[in-house]
């Protein structure tokens, strides 16, 4: 997007709660096509509020997945498959 | 769980292959969301060993190509309520179904539509995001894990916290209107610029 299209877009939207929760379900795989048509389509390249939210909606999820994830403790594994084996055994 | 009602009768050899093929390949994912929960490492390995042998003597219950993780999950959240929440020595919870009024109300909604911009978040390259979710409270950060980390869809979601679908949507949409709150709090105390 270009500085002259993001300069006539809307600066307000009424709807911005219902928006952010229909983006959030267009994220989350959760919404039709035709809700995702016309959101991705039409609605984001006119609403400001909506354009940054749905940019912020993407680098949080981001975010989460890069720093929020855990690899359980090698031992750990070793143990829980040990004593699986030792269950089978009796 | 209706899935209970048919048993299966397993094999050793069967048994020692769902588990390998199934069930480990989601011990990381599984552990993720035992520490989210407990945000203690010792007790999430507890925990995380408990579910795995849990899962292990019920594995009669587990329909072969069935979503495996799901099952595990519903398995680590029930085992989490039962054991360790009750030995847990946090003062106890308020009672969820009052948070879940309060944030469920329009009111709160048009409060919390925090400021916070992509340009900051660009800046939190340490631990920011995990104290931030660890920060909420636990039936938040546990929708946030489930859907955002772990990709689970909003039905399945539901069956692992025996919740109805419109509850996990609406939770989900409060806890993320939390976690950025939460978010632009420490990116205003970090000085940068929010708006």
């Amino acid at each position: 997007m270009n500085a002259n299209e993001m300069k006539n877009m809307k600066h307000d939207c009424p709807h911005q709660q219902e928006c952010l929760q229909l983006l959030q379900s267009i994220l989350d795989g959760e919404a039709t096509q035709e809700q995702k048509d016309k959101f991705m389509g039409n609605h984001l390249e006119e609403c400001m509020p909506c354009y940054q939210n749905y940019h912020l909606e993407v680098a949080i999820r981001d975010l989460l997945r890069k720093k929020c994830a855990n690899q359980a403790p090698q031992d750990l594994v070793d143990s829980i498959k040990q004593k699986v084996i030792q269950n089978l055994a009796r | 769980m209706e899935e209970e009602l048919i048993k299966n009768n397993y094999t050793d050899a069967q048994k020692q292959e769902i588990f390998d093929k199934e069930f480990m390949p989601n011990i990381n994912a599984m552990y993720n969301f035992a520490y989210r929960l407990t945000l203690e490492r010792d007790d999430a390995k507890d925990l995380l060993q408990d579910t795995y042998l849990k899962a292990f003597r019920f594995i009669d219950s587990f329909q072969k190509g069935t979503n495996a993780k799901a099952w595990l999950f519903r398995i680590l959240k029930n085992s989490f309520i039962n054991d360790y929440r009750k030995k847990s020595k946090e003062p106890s919870k308020v009672d969820y179904q009052e948070v879940e009024a309060y944030y469920n109300s329009e009111e709160v909604d048009r409060q919390i539509t925090p400021d916070l911009r992509v340009e900051s978040l660009g800046n939190m390259i340490g631990d920011e995001i995990s104290n931030a979710l660890n920060s909420l409270d636990v039936d938040f950060r546990t929708v946030i894990i489930l859907c955002d980390l772990e990709g689970f869809k909003y039905e399945e979601m539901a069956k692992i916290l025996d919740i109805p679908i419109g509850t996990v949507r609406s939770r989900l949409h409060r806890a993320r209107n939390l976690l950025k709150e939460k978010l632009s709090e420490y990116a205003k105390s970090m000085g940068y610029k929010t708006a």
